[in-house]
């Protein structure tokens, strides 16, 4: 068995310059048959993107046999891989560490690229395609050679080895590490599409509203990605890390939020640009900004200069993001300088009372948002090369800002929906809004009579109220007037992706604020109570298997349910993971942690109980969020029934 | 019409009077748990940087955990001279959260400046677009006309 796996490395090593190769020759046929308009050339793009994403599956599945065949010769495995890590864990221990992770996006990233060329194979002619698929070439050539070089996950290990530590214990006790990391990757990575879309419009002066409309739902496809993505790793925090909370605000995060935030400014932006074709060089711009996020973002948390949860070991592939975000801002830029005459608007917005004055408000809030976070992240490193001083910027910072901004982008929520373009008379927004600030009475009323209490919860609830009322407003004018047409289309799946973010931004505001914790030390068989809820320590209990020795207190909850908080110890690592249990209901989740020093013989225990309302209504929110995006997707209401359902273009309206 | 704009008043008076009321009265009082949680929020846990004393599951801020239990559970000082006492007792940089003085400030100043940079921004747009909006025909413009009447008139 050693024998075979040890030509997986070469193999994969192999198909990493294959895959190189093929990006470089396809990048160099997409901008010369571009640049001279030759079809000979351009007919040749999709066997290079075909061959850079077999190669890039090969070079994939070439680390997948390593690492479950044990292959110890590889360094990678050395560090990830071990005999007793489960199958499962075994195979997502792939992408737990920084070579790994590097070698799935350049998995994602070569597959996107050949998509595009799939998708655009009928319109090779049209030489914006060709631009971009050179553009996603460059990239990906960029990625398959961090891989070959600085990240390589096939370097040879040191001899002799046999077993090794298997993944970071965090990574291996929940089912989620298959998920979260694939789809966080889908969006972030597919981010790209959107900006060699942009770059090539740039390039071939063609500026208009073609290519946005054409890239409409590869952008809307990402983001969804990124959405879900980050849910998911915040579901993930609250099943395992054992804090109770949803968001630490870590750098990795903050990483994975700022694309987020100005892709979110973009699909919203966008819409005044399909509509009136203003704020053209505004939305290239955030595109860009967007990309180079994720560039940025890969170069704070895997370079070493900032530390967090998520941060794998240091690197030299610092260097390597730093250059390709520099390349990136300065082509971008000198693109839209060179562009500029060209994307001049021709439109004004007439009145600061109009949807797309809202959608601007929108960006500018977003913007500051943005640049927010991106500050919090960054300035621990500023103070550091400025007073060779350390300083901290968390949770607290963060959350003292972003309050404001949610409200204010609650405010919105509330009246853009009702607005019309161009221009709105306030007896309209008065006649429109009326149904919609009833809802917001009835819950401030409704949160009031619960208990609630404080400004800005209150004001969270209301203005959440208000703008529910107003998503459903068009929701329901469009069903009434088109039957469940009514539902699809971006204005309507996106008051759904809209209902979503409220029950989110509602069960943040309630978990946040009206959450109670107490500390419990429980002796065996006696009853303590807090928060109206009984909880009983029945036994203290042991599990062993060949990684891991966890201890496990079992509590009855309210004399009905037993609950096993536990601390696990990762006996080859030798760290230890706390696993809460989690009783959760429509209102309530019941939050147990054992906290330590723990003794398995012991008849008692301490345990940390936490009471925080609304927390399931944060995933419901999520999947509305999912199933709006899928909504909005679909071709709206300008279609006509009898065209081709895969016809990719739409026609702007004008 | 009036009975709309009344309601609509009505409505503005309740739910200030509802925000009021609600964000006066309190919840249940702080509990010795709710401040040992609030503290060590904003406690930067000093293995694991960026996280805080809450969060962090490491060894260190156990410790630092343990101490601002015993701290609150005595009840001798205040948040302030907690936190302090910790910074004495553990070292170094242990607030979370960047003080508002010094160069430290900027991370505060900033984002407030470029709000109002950008609302700057968007005002001195809206001011533009209003500016150039109601042209006015000039005298060459009506003449062009005139003469495209004539010639469509002279075809006819």
């Amino acid at each position: 068995m050693f024998a075979s796996a040890g030509i997986s490395g070469t193999v994969g090593r192999a198909f990493l310059l294959v895959g190189f190769i093929g990006a470089v020759f396809g990048a160099f046929a997409a901008f010369t048959g571009a640049r001279r308009n030759d079809p000979q050339i351009i007919r040749l793009i999709p066997r290079f993107s075909t061959l850079s994403f077999a190669a890039a599956v090969g070079a994939f599945a070439a680390m997948e046999y390593a690492m479950i065949t044990r292959d110890f010769s590889l360094a990678y495995v050395q560090k990830v891989g071990s005999w007793s890590t489960p199958a499962l864990y075994n195979f997502a221990a792939v992408w737990s560490a920084l070579e790994g992770s590097i070698l799935m996006w350049v998995l994602v990233l070569a597959g996107y690229t050949a998509a595009v060329s799939f998708w655009v194979r009928k319109r090779m002619q049209d030489l914006i395609a060709s631009w971009a698929l050179g553009v996603m070439f460059v990239v990906s050539a960029f990625f398959f050679l961090v891989s070959f070089f600085p990240a390589n996950p096939f370097a040879a290990g040191a001899p002799g080895v046999l077993d090794g530590p298997g993944p970071n214990p965090l990574l291996q006790n929940h089912i989620l590490v298959m998920f979260h990391p694939p789809i966080l990757y889908l969006g972030y990575v597919g981010v790209t599409v959107p900006f060699a879309f942009a770059i090539a419009a740039l390039i071939t002066g063609r500026v208009g509203e073609g290519w946005l409309v054409a890239t409409r739902r590869w952008s809307l496809f990402a983001w969804g990605f990124l959405t879900f993505g980050i849910a998911l790793g915040s579901w993930w925090s609250y099943e395992v890390l054992g804090w109770s909370g949803v968001w630490a605000w870590d750098p990795v995060e903050n990483a994975s939020l700022l694309p987020w935030i100005t892709g979110t400014a973009y699909i919203h932006s966008v819409l005044v640009q399909e509509r009136r074709g203003m704020l053209r060089v505004w939305n290239i711009s955030l595109l860009v900004a967007t990309f180079s996020l994720t560039i940025l973002g890969t170069f704070l948390t895997r370079s070493g200069v900032l530390n967090s949860v998520h941060a794998f070991s240091e690197s030299s592939i610092g260097s390597w993001f730093l250059a390709l975000f520099a390349v990136i801002l300065v082509v971008s830029i000198g693109l839209i300088g060179w562009r500029g005459d060209k994307l001049r608007s021709p439109g004004v917005i007439d009145s600061p009372l109009s949807r797309e004055a809202a959608f601007l408000a929108n960006n500018v809030l977003f913007a500051v948002f943005a640049f927010v976070v991106l500050l919090g992240t960054v300035f621990p490193l500023i103070i550091e090369a400025l007073q060779n001083r350390q300083i901290a910027v968390g949770a607290p910072f963060f959350d003292k800002l972003s309050m404001p901004i949610g409200l204010a982008l609650l405010t919105l929520m509330a009246i853009a929906p009702v607005l019309p373009w161009r221009k709105a008379s306030t007896e309209t927004l008065r006649q429109r809004l009326f149904w919609p600030a009833w809802c917001g009475v009835a819950a401030l009323v409704a949160s009031l009579l619960l208990g609630a209490y404080g400004l800005a919860p209150l004001l969270t609830f209301t203005l959440g109220g208000i703008s529910a009322g107003a998503a459903m407003r068009q929701v329901v004018l469009a069903t009434r007037r088109q039957g469940w047409r009514g539902l699809v289309g971006r204005a309507n799946g996106g008051m759904i992706v809209h209902l979503g973010v409220i029950l989110i931004a509602v069960a943040l505001g309630a978990s946040n604020s009206f959450s109670k914790s107490q500390e419990l030390s429980l002796v065996a068989n006696v009853e303590a109570s807090f928060s109206g809820h009984t909880f009983e320590l029945k036994d203290v209990v042991e599990v062993r298997d060949d990684r891991s020795i966890s201890v496990k207190a079992l509590v009855l909850v309210d004399g009905k349910k037993i609950y096993a908080p536990a601390i696990t110890k990762y006996t080859r690592i030798g760290m230890n993971v706390g696993t809460p249990s989690v009783r959760t209901s429509l209102t309530t989740d019941i939050y147990l942690t054992l906290e330590p020093p723990v003794r398995q013989d012991a008849n008692e225990a301490r345990i940390k109980v936490f009471i925080k309302p609304m927390i399931i209504w944060l995933w419901i929110g999520t999947a509305l969020m999912a199933v709006g995006t899928v909504l909005a997707a679909f071709p709206g209401r300008r279609r006509k029934p009898t065209d081709a359902t895969s016809a990719p273009i739409e026609v702007a309206a004008p | 019409m009036k009975t709309r704009r009344s309601v609509w008043l009505a409505m503005f008076l309740l739910v200030a009077v509802l925000l009021v009321f609600g964000s006066t009265r309190t919840g249940s009082p702080q509990t010795q748990q709710d401040r040992i949680d609030s503290l060590t929020s904003v406690l930067a846990c000093p293995t694991c940087s960026g996280e805080s004393v809450f969060v962090s599951r490491a060894v260190a801020a156990e410790s630092i955990r343990a101490e601002v239990a015993r701290q609150v559970s005595a009840g001798l000082r205040t948040d302030e001279q907690i936190l302090s006492y910790i910074e004495q007792r553990f070292g170094g940089e242990v607030l979370l959260v960047p003080r508002a003085t010094g160069v430290d400030a900027l991370v505060w100043a900033l984002p407030v400046a470029a709000l109002v940079f950008s609302i700057f921004l968007l005002y001195s747009a809206f001011t533009k677009w209003r500016g150039n909006k109601p042209e006015s025909p000039t005298s060459d413009d009506e003449q062009i006309v005139a003469r495209a009447l004539k010639t469509n008139t002279d075809e006819q």
